[in-house]
């Protein structure tokens, strides 16, 4: 069964129709399987951001279909479709409210009304799959930007979605936190949508690419693939990732 | 103007606490009527915005010195008095927590003389009477000017009495009283101003955060809570008869402090129906004359303790009803510029 | 070290204290709270003339600083302040009260001297009190603290969230500050020219931030109010510390341990 499916996705932030409405996201379609990993790539202003904020429903009132586990996304269906994705924002220090780290992953059990003994279990294991179960009890403030990340990413792990979305997870880390954040999202089960500006690291971790410009799908294949197109990366506003431009010469 | 815990007696602090409670008592329950649950971050983020803020040092032009911010009106201003009242609370709190300003005792003095008249009269009347026909520059720069001395005022007014109440300085009222709201005054000029720049650089920006009372944000369907004057004014003469007892009733529990507090509270009643420029005044005849103004004819024969407290109090409702009153007067002739 | 970064260091600080693992910070975070309030409440009670009694409040914070392992010197640091604004406010009284109450030797000593050092005792005992409990309490506990005492949902949930966002906040100003004296070295402040823009600015970021910080509450299942965790059990011991303070405060209030060994001596 497809987790994700998208189709004629049409969106825009004006809501009403006139000739000089924008599109953000204009006729979208695609699909993804269960336990896929997608890199979701294009300019800024391509429409990436706004593409993760409908699938998880902090933006409604789009035209077109849009599916998440079977689940039409609409405001009826907001509590189901929450329940099935996580969202990790692309400024941790945000998606981090709490004070501590194990206060802010059990938080999400703790809102679904879990009790306190599933909580904790499901807080350790989701600490456990990035690493940090030695640092539940640190002030996030008190984290490194690449454990924020981490953190962040545990914080929605432990709502187990069958769906991940992640805005640039890779932005401002070192390269050593660059690849541990690579390494723990290989070791993840489920649905994966990863959007972002670095390229290798989409190359890391998904095989497959979307790429939209203009709020318009331009490209979907393997990531090898779309990574190689060198005309195809620099007609929608992006460039080689380094790695193969290096190859090529 | 934080206050330290010895500078009040627990008298004081029990009764500033009971009148502080009661304030955020109520706007607790017209922040949940509003039912918004995007006020509580926000609520959260920008306490944490005021505290930071409050650090940044802003040279005033044409001195050495630098002024900084207070917030009440500041954050009023963005999430209506209520909210903005509970996040000065707070900001008030964790200050007192972390970094010893104020103490735990005299919190509920702090609240009430810096969060209460920031947020209550300086947001809740005067700025939501000023934007009742949508916000201007102008208009941002005029209140928060005016609503940031005056409630500066009131609170160094509340600071002195509630310390001379507390029989802690042998200081007259006057002389204390003179030396606070000059400065105050000044504090308020500046406050003031960094409040309107701020507000009005975020008018241009978005203009749709700047709260305007009943006809702001159109948020959908959202109830908005009015903030009625004849309410609160009701709730302030409530307060200030239930204080201006209390203290003195405190007063003449401590026999030390039975002679000062009698001359010093009756002495509040002239020199609070007089305001700021009297008190100048006052400072510069208390300068020349310190120690025969402390000794001013035995008035104790003449008023009971605690009525003068509450004289007293009654004199401070008489100077908010003056200031809006007055105020009233500023608002129509702006509207008759407006009209040209 | 500027203000803004100075602030951030103190609340590194005190966070690292108050998460050791100590004797006083296992204690229950109500008992705490409870003991410091009653504690100050009791030292601010003492009468102005009567220096002799309130010496022997000192019992509390020597006893907490003894046993929580806390450094006295740093704690004395943090009087200054405080000490200061006393001062200023209590330095008018030895002018005005010039009745001797008694000879030290030569000197006489009047009633505004004593009232004043007495002033000067309470501040210090004050600032110490609240100093110590939050050294030896997490921020986090002190509100669970205040919601056991009923203090409502949405206040504490408020507290931990400013809490939280202090020191992002306070870095974010450092680095506004930083930025702009540096293309202004000769300033002390921040000229008035670029008080609404520099401090604007801070405060949309905040209020945009306070959107994301909602949306991530939003998608984690949140519904208007924090459920928190931390039910702490009042055990044996926090309760012994609760009654025994409050049993030592008031005596040292309504006896005077001076006299007392005086005359015991005798």
């Amino acid at each position: 069964m497809n987790k994700i499916e998208v189709n004629g996705l049409t969106f825009s932030y004006e809501k009403r129709a006139s000739s000089s409405r924008k599109n953000v996201l204009s006729g979208l379609n695609f699909t993804a399987e269960d336990g896929e990993s997608i890199g979701l790539i294009g300019a800024n202003g391509a429409g990436k951001s706004t593409l993760l904020k409908l699938m998880v429903g902090l933006l409604t009132d789009y035209e077109g279909e849009l599916r998440i586990g079977g689940i039409r996304a609409e405001k009826a269906s907001l509590a189901d479709i929450r329940k099935k994705t996580g969202y990790v924002f692309q400024d941790s220090d945000s998606q981090l409210f709490m004070s501590t780290v194990y206060e802010d992953v059990a938080f999400a059990p703790r809102n679904y009304g879990l009790s306190e003994e599933e909580t904790r279990e499901r807080t350790l294991r989701a600490l456990e799959s990035v690493h940090m179960e030695q640092m539940k009890d640190r002030h996030i403030y008190r984290l490194s930007g690449g454990e924020k990340k981490r953190a962040s990413i545990a914080s929605i792990l432990s709502m187990e979605p069958e769906v991940i979305l992640m805005d640039e997870p890779s932005a401002a880390l070192d390269p050593k936190n660059r690849r541990s954040l690579i390494h723990v999202l290989n070791g993840l089960s489920g649905t994966k949508i990863i959007a972002s500006h670095d390229l290798d690291f989409i190359y890391d971790t998904c095989e497959r690419t979307i790429l939209i410009a203009d709020g318009r799908l331009a490209a979907d294949g393997p990531t090898e693939e779309i990574l190689r197109d060198q005309t195809l990366l620099e007609d929608n506003g992006l460039e080689l990732p380094l790695s193969f431009s290096r190859t090529l010469e | 103007m934080h206050m330290a815990d010895a500078l009040v007696a627990p008298a004081v602090a029990g009764t500033m606490y009971a009148c502080s409670a009661a304030a955020a008592g109520w706007a607790v329950k017209k922040v949940q009527e509003e039912d918004d649950p995007k006020k509580v971050p926000l609520m959260g983020v920008m306490g944490a915005f005021v505290f930071a803020g409050q650090m940044i040092n802003f040279t005033i032009p044409g001195t050495g010195s630098s002024g900084h911010l207070c917030g009440g009106m500041l954050v009023s201003a963005v999430l209506g008095p209520f909210a903005g009242f509970l996040t000065m609370i707070g900001v008030l709190l964790i200050q007192c927590l972390l970094f010893a300003d104020g103490g735990l005792l005299a919190l509920g003095c702090n609240i009430w003389n810096m969060a209460f008249y920031g947020c209550f009269i300086g947001a809740g009347l005067l700025w939501r009477r000023i934007m009742k026909n949508g916000p201007d520059k102008k208009k941002i720069t005029y209140a928060s000017v005016i609503g940031c001395i005056l409630t500066l005022q009131l609170g160094a007014l509340s600071v002195t009495a509630e310390t001379l109440a507390s029989g802690i300085t042998e200081l007259p009222f006057a002389v204390f009283a003179a030396a606070m709201q000059p400065i105050h005054l000044v504090i308020g000029l500046v406050e003031g101003l960094i409040t309107a720049a701020v507000l009005c650089f975020l008018y241009e920006a978005r203009p749709e955060l700047i709260w305007t009372g009943d006809s702001g944000k159109s948020a959908a369907g959202a109830k908005k809570p009015k903030l009625s004057f004849r309410k609160v004014l009701l709730a302030l003469t409530g307060a200030f008869i239930l204080i201006g007892g209390a203290l003195s009733l405190a007063a003449s529990a401590n026999p030390d402090g039975l002679e000062w507090s009698i001359q010093k509270i009756t002495g509040s009643a002239e020199l609070a129906a007089s305001g700021p420029v009297h008190a100048a005044a006052g400072r510069i005849q208390s300068l020349t004359s310190l120690l025969p103004d402390y000794s001013i004819p035995d008035r104790e024969t003449m008023l009971g303790t605690s009525l003068s407290g509450i004289f007293g109090g009654l004199a401070v409702i008489v100077l908010c009803i003056a200031v809006c009153y007055l105020f009233g007067l500023f608002r129509k002739k702006g509207r008759h510029e407006q009209n040209q | 070290m500027s203000r803004i970064n100075e602030a951030v260091h103190e609340i590194h600080h005190l966070d690292a204290m108050a998460s050791r693992e100590g004797r006083i910070n296992r204690i229950h975070p109500l008992s705490k709270l409870l003991v410091t309030v009653w504690y100050i409440t009791f030292t601010m009670s003492f009468p102005v003339y009567e220096p002799g009694g309130i010496f022997g409040m000192i019992l509390y914070p020597a006893v907490t600083m003894r046993a929580g392992g806390i450094s006295a010197v740093r704690s004395i640091r943090k009087l200054k302040p405080v000490l200061l604004l006393v001062c200023a406010v209590g330095i008018a009284n030895p002018f005005f009260d010039r009745a001797v109450l008694f000879r030290a030797g030569p000197l006489p000593v009047t009633g505004g001297m004593i009232s004043m050092a007495t002033l000067m005792l309470k501040g210090a005992f004050a600032v110490l009190a609240s100093y110590l409990l939050i050294l030896t309490t997490s921020m986090e506990s002190i509100c669970y603290a205040l919601r056991l005492l009923h203090v409502p949902k949405i206040m504490v949930t408020m507290v931990l969230l400013i809490y939280r966002y202090v020191i992002v906040l306070l870095k974010e100003a450092e680095r506004i500050s930083q930025a702009y004296s540096m293309r202004a070295p000769d300033q002390k402040g921040i000229h008035y020219r670029a008080w609404g823009t520099l401090l604007g600015q801070l405060m949309l970021r905040s209020i945009d931030r306070a959107q994301t910080v909602y949306e991530s509450m939003l998608l984690r299942g949140f519904d208007g109010s924090f459920r928190l965790s931390k039910k702490q059990k009042m055990d044996r011991r926090s309760a012994v510390y609760l009654a025994g303070w409050l049993g030592i405060v008031v005596l040292l209030r309504y006896v005077s341990v001076f006299k007392l060994a005086g005359s015991l001596l005798e």
